[in-house]
């Protein structure tokens, strides 16, 4: 393993593995329920009353573990530095062919935006999801309003996991592996994580 | 999801308040023709009973009281599902046939296909949808059963008044409008199935003036929905972009580590 550094944990990785699962659970089984074109994604889950059984299973199971995956890692992401700036000013170096050098720490800021994204979504996708579950015990605005933030909230994490998932996997080749197995190539932390790279490797020189 | 109401063939209800006795024959006998179970009501100081719909009341006379020179006046105000024109019920059910608009341009229902959502309960511009013990949508279907066959509907069966009249939508309207009635429920969402006439303004017999889809569930329905949906294709898009164009950061492993084993 010289040549490789761990990046993630095992229960980390099996935690953020239970997130995705339920993630695409909810999606499949919230689909007919966004819209009548998708009723046909009812079909999976032998019709829409079983569907939103499963919708409702799934929602608590990544509730809770999306939010432990957010409050594992709360320090690492709420924080933004000046290398933290830069990189935003530059897009992160995707916008251009050219080299880019970042001084960048375990997380880049877009990662960071999406873990505070994910954490946000989760908080209100849950709370509306309790109001959509139970419509008859709170007031109608209320359960009108939740639908509503259910619905944006729903489109706003597909679209963002749909870049989550491009730059963990071609967009950024060796990337996919942290996942997987817990390890990254030695070079591959120098290039895109160099100051979180500098503190594992100080640790173990 | 297409929901278009075959406007010169739609029956309906024209309720002319002003020939309401109050009697509730037409509470009875939909409870009657529906088989439905007696709800178990309090006396709260009104004559109105009950005091709302229920999952066995789908119609009821809403006494509405006012005093005017110390004298006090009754309105009576039938109250059922009103079979709009655009329905929001229908707009949100997920569930096909579950809410469905029979070839008369009635709002009917099959409780073996609902999914027990409860979003038309959300959407119902005039919160009428209840749910039955097993967790079923339940509401006026308009005696569909009936009409079908040929017949009135019980509750306008049943009315010694001729205040429910029933029949072709348009033809109803323009026998309104030629006795020179103010009329509710014309154009309002798509037209309501059930018409009123009123003598005063609908406020005045606790209708809305301005009866509307409720605002978040058309900005989920038309406004999130299609940006959705353009959304997620676009970002699908715009990864392949940027793959073909920018394309991925590819990293050289092998430059200080040659010959060792790749992680």
């Amino acid at each position: 393993m010289a040549n490789s550094i761990e990046r993630f944990s095992t229960s980390e990785r099996v935690l953020h593995w239970v997130v995705t699962a339920s993630f695409f659970t909810l999606l499949l089984s919230g689909l007919g329920l966004y819209s009548r074109l998708f009723t046909g994604y009812f079909n999976l889950f032998g019709g829409g009353g079983n569907a939103s059984l499963v919708h409702k299973v799934a929602g608590v199971i990544f509730f809770f573990s999306s939010l432990a995956m957010f409050l594992l890692h709360l320090r690492d992401v709420a924080s933004f530095d000046r290398d933290d700036r830069e990189w935003f000013a530059k897009g992160g170096g995707y916008l251009s062919r050219g080299e880019n050098h970042f001084n960048i720490g375990k997380y880049n800021p877009g990662q960071k935006l999406f873990a505070l994204f994910v954490g946000i979504a989760t908080l209100v996708l849950g709370i509306t999801g309790i109001f959509i579950w139970s419509p008859l015990s709170f007031s109608r605005w209320v359960v009108q309003l939740s639908l509503l933030l259910h619905g944006t909230m729903f489109v706003g994490a597909v679209m963002f996991v749909v870049v989550h998932v491009y730059l963990a996997t071609i967009g950024n080749p060796g990337t996919i592996g942290a996942m997987l197995y817990g390890f990254v190539g030695r070079r591959w932390a120098k290039v895109h994580h160099p100051k979180w790279y500098r503190e594992v490797t100080d640790d173990n020189p | 999801m297409a929901d278009n109401v075959n406007q010169a063939a739609r029956k309906g209800f024209l309720v002319d308040t002003a020939r309401c006795i109050g009697c509730r024959s037409c509470q009875v006998a939909c409870k009657q023709w529906n088989k439905l179970d007696a709800d178990k009501t309090a006396n709260q100081g009104t004559f109105e009973n009950p005091r709302d719909l229920t999952p066995a009341l789908y119609n009821r006379i809403r006494f509405v009281e006012s005093e005017t020179g110390g004298t006090v006046n009754w309105q009576f105000v039938s109250e059922r599902c009103m079979h709009c024109g655009e329905a929001g019920c229908m707009k949100v059910c997920p569930s096909p046939g579950a809410l469905y608009r029979t070839k008369d341009g009635i709002v009917a229902y099959n409780k073996e296909k609902c999914i027990s959502c409860k979003y038309c309960v959300s959407a119902c511009p005039f919160n009428v949808p209840r749910y039955d013990s097993n967790d079923k949508v339940s509401k006026c279907h308009l005696c569909t059963d009936r009409v079908s066959g040929g017949m009135a509907p019980a509750c306008s069966k049943a009315c010694p008044t001729e205040a429910l009249k029933f029949g072709n939508r348009n033809q109803l309207i323009a026998a309104a409008k030629a006795a020179k009635k103010t009329i509710y429920g014309l154009d309002s969402l798509g037209g309501l199935g059930v018409a009123y006439a009123l003598e005063g303004p609908p406020e005045k017999y606790g209708l809305l003036a301005n009866p509307q889809i409720p605002t978040a569930i058309f900005l989920w329905k038309d406004i999130i929905k299609p940006l959705g949906i353009l959304g997620f294709w676009g970002s699908i898009g715009a990864m392949v972009l940027h793959y073909v164009t920018i394309g991925p950061k590819r990293i050289e492993e092998d430059v200080d580590n040659k010959g060792e084993n790749h992680g």
